[in-house]
């Protein structure tokens, strides 16, 4: 293909993510290390109530915002350094709690950033194994399934992967919730009172069920077609030669489907790692919060109405970082898999 | 080794019969080739035997093993597919050795067979190499060191040579002759290709709409065929065939007439190979051919000048000598000995002159 050719082709697409990927990650990654804030100024106040001979005055130094000439509050942006990343990983906070010896686990759990990346790294590296492997089986056993009935099965194992993650979320949440009908069945079936959302791990629970369920149809649409692909005749020299099904999706399957995978888990960890929608379905804050919702929390107004943007963007630097350290396995594996040989 | 045999084998698809009532027992340590054009049955036969298909009815047996109901696994055929059917993530020591490693032989003695079956297809250089880095030859070559190092009781070799261009094909059919006289292993072999038939075949079987047309030698087959879908078949080039009819123990049809061919009478297909007819010297004092027609076309060999004329509605070739010269349209007449023509019934193709000996038909042919 000729360079002009092939830019005319790339060219929009580089243009739209410089624009929408690039800039902002630029900007986010520079607001990390500046911080916008109101400036201040100290006056000086007297006030005087009517007195004889002399009025009675007193002074006071009061700090107040300093306001232009249209009244409009003045800022300033300052350079305040890694700051914002200490605010958020608080590594004082951590070497108290490591002091502390065998309640450092707890201590460690009650700081915001690490309490978020305990639970985004579970949430991640406990769906992925899942996804992949429900996906996987499902589109084996879709494929093995009579040709009339693969159609309804492939219809009714997408619908998880059509609902809205938040609608979903709830779904699940009502079904578990107090009242709700699955709680009511199992107190039936059990003889005792279930509290789903009443200690954090029972939540998390329902929130990795929920997001497996949710992304496994995806997985068994790739997997699904790429096994459709797969050589007939290798996989009949397999039989032949004394394979077992096991065996044959050892050493025949699962390799042609290898790259699937990998761009399957490539997904899947960017994806679940950005974890957001099941903490507002399930409204899991008090108990379990991911990275993105940090981020989230920090650019909602606090109560003087402020938003804390240094400490939103460290956090979303610190939550991509975290992707990319999740991601090199995968795609130094790719690039092995795609290195020319010499 | 065993001997191979299939006991009235029909294989349906609903009403669609794929293979019928295949009747045949194939001798321990023969090389048999099933021919035919595509879609005659001949792979869904030996997929049958393979066990990769189910017989609709009637009984395979492998040595005194009857084997319908066996896993393939469990009947001790090693097969060699067109494309390969190599496991692409694996080197070719791994390949070779996977259906060691399976079957769990034990490890001791694996290195030992891989490095015995890589050096009978000569592929000892290429052990650490991937499929991918090879090429059609060398891969066909992993494929058959796969089949052979399992020591199976039978081989299945599914048009192997299909995938291979035409000068590798003829070096790989070669040492696949070879390798079957060394190993001395029952070979069931499937082609479309007629010349891979004569060349590696024991005996051919023929077979055209799931049937079996003819079971014989090459030399049976090539020399006597059972009906006209054999004759059109077998021969680079095909038999020719003309319509006619039989009046008074002549055949007679456009611009032909053969004396001497039958006693029976009526309408007949009557066919000889190009180079059982001569060509007739203008001014050589002979009597006229048999074949008197104008030249439709005449082609350039380089071992032979072949002849094309139109006679008894179809389009006749006539092997000549390399030097003849004629230009198209030149009238030309060809000489046709009755005992080296082959007459067939017109309407069902089978044969009607009884089949003969192929050594005295050639003699004659060679006194002449």
């Amino acid at each position: 293909m000729r360079p002009r050719t092939f830019f005319a082709f790339v060219g929009p697409s580089l243009v739209l993510m410089i624009l929408f990927i690039a800039i902002p990650l630029v900007s986010v990654f520079l607001q990390s290390f500046w911080q916008t804030q109101t400036v201040f100024e100290r006056v000086e106040i007297e006030n005087c109530t009517p007195g004889f001979p002399a009025p009675n005055c007193t002074t006071q130094t009061v700090t107040r915002p300093l306001l232009d000439e249209s009244g409009r509050t003045v800022t300033e942006t300052i350079y305040v350094g890694l700051d914002a990343y200490r605010a958020v990983v608080q590594p004082e906070a951590v070497a108290a709690a490591f002091a502390a010896g065998e309640d450092f686990w707890s201590r460690l759990s009650n700081i915001d950033f690490w309490k978020a990346l305990r639970f985004t790294l579970t949430f991640t590296l406990i769906t992925l194994p899942l996804v992949v492997g429900l996906g996987l089986a499902i589109a084996l056993a879709v494929n093995a399934a009579l040709r009339s009935l693969r159609g309804p099965i492939i219809f009714v194992s997408l619908l998880p992967f059509i609902v809205t993650p938040v609608i979903g979320a709830l779904s699940i949440r009502w079904l578990f919730i107090g009242d709700g009908i699955l709680t009511n069945a199992l107190e039936a079936m059990t003889g005792t009172q279930i509290f789903m959302f009443a200690q954090g791990w029972t939540i998390e629970i329902l929130m990795l069920t929920y997001r497996v369920w949710h992304v496994a149809p995806f997985a068994f649409v790739v997997f699904y077609a790429g096994l459709q692909t797969v050589n007939q005749d290798t996989l009949e020299s397999a039989v032949i030669d004394g394979a077992s099904r096991f065996e044959r999706l050892r050493y025949v399957v699962i390799p042609h489907l290898m790259p699937l995978i990998v761009f399957v888990s490539l997904i899947h960890l960017m994806d679940a790692y950005r974890v957001f929608e099941e903490v507002i379905g399930f409204s899991s804050q008090a108990h379990r919060i991911s990275l993105q919702f940090l981020t989230y929390d920090f650019l909602m107004p606090d109560d003087s109405g402020n938003r804390s943007i240094s400490r939103a963007s460290a956090s979303s630097m610190l939550t991509m970082i975290g992707i990319v350290i999740l991601l090199v396995p995968l795609l130094m594996r790719t690039w092995r898999d795609y290195k020319p040989r010499g | 080794m065993a001997e191979v045999r299939l006991e009235h084998v029909t294989k349906r698809w609903g009403a669609f019969v794929g293979v019928a009532d295949f009747d045949l027992t194939i001798a321990d340590r023969e090389f048999l080739v099933l021919l035919g054009p595509s879609g005659c049955g001949k792979t869904t036969t030996m997929r049958m035997i393979a066990g990769l298909e189910d017989a609709t009815s009637g009984s395979i047996y492998i040595g005194d093993r009857r084997v319908n109901d066996l896993d393939p696994k469990d009947r001790d055929v090693a097969m060699v597919f067109q494309s390969y059917g190599l496991y692409p993530n694996m080197n070719v020591y791994e390949n070779i050795r996977f259906p060691l490693k399976v079957r769990k032989v034990p490890a001791s003695e694996h290195d030992e067979r891989v490095r015995r079956a890589s050096a009978m297809v000569e592929l000892d250089a290429f052990l650490h190499r991937k499929p991918a880095e090879l090429s059609g030859g060398q891969r066909q070559r992993v494929a058959l060191a796969r089949a052979i190092v399992r020591e199976p009781t039978v081989f299945l070799m599914d048009e192997p040579l299909s995938n291979l261009d035409a000068k590798l094909r003829v070096s790989t059919r070669a040492q696949i002759k070879n390798l079957q006289h060394e190993l001395k292993v029952t070979t069931i072999y499937v082609t479309h290709d007629q010349i891979e038939a004569m060349t590696l075949a024991d005996r051919v079987v023929v077979m055209n709409k799931g049937v079996i047309q003819q079971v014989g030698t090459p030399t049976e087959i090539y020399d006597d065929p059972a009906n006209t879908f054999v004759a059109g078949f077998i021969g680079s080039p095909a038999m020719n065939l003309m319509e006619g009819k039989v009046e008074r123990g002549v055949f007679v049809g456009q611009n032909v007439r053969v004396p001497g061919v039958s006693t029976k009478e009526g309408p007949a297909t009557l066919g000889f190979r190009a180079e059982d007819a001569s060509l007739v010297m203008e001014g050589a004092g002979e009597r006229p051919g048999e074949i008197v027609a104008p030249i439709y076309t005449l082609e350039l060999l380089g071992d032979a000048t072949m002849i094309t004329v139109r006679a008894g509605g179809a389009l006749v070739s006539v092997k000549a000598h390399k030097d003849y010269r004629a230009e198209i349209g030149d009238m030309v007449g060809i000489r046709l000995a009755p005992e080296l023509c082959h007459l067939f019934d017109a309407e069902s193709g089978a044969r009607l002159t009884p089949a003969r000996a192929a050594g005295g038909v050639r003699a004659v042919a060679a006194a002449r």
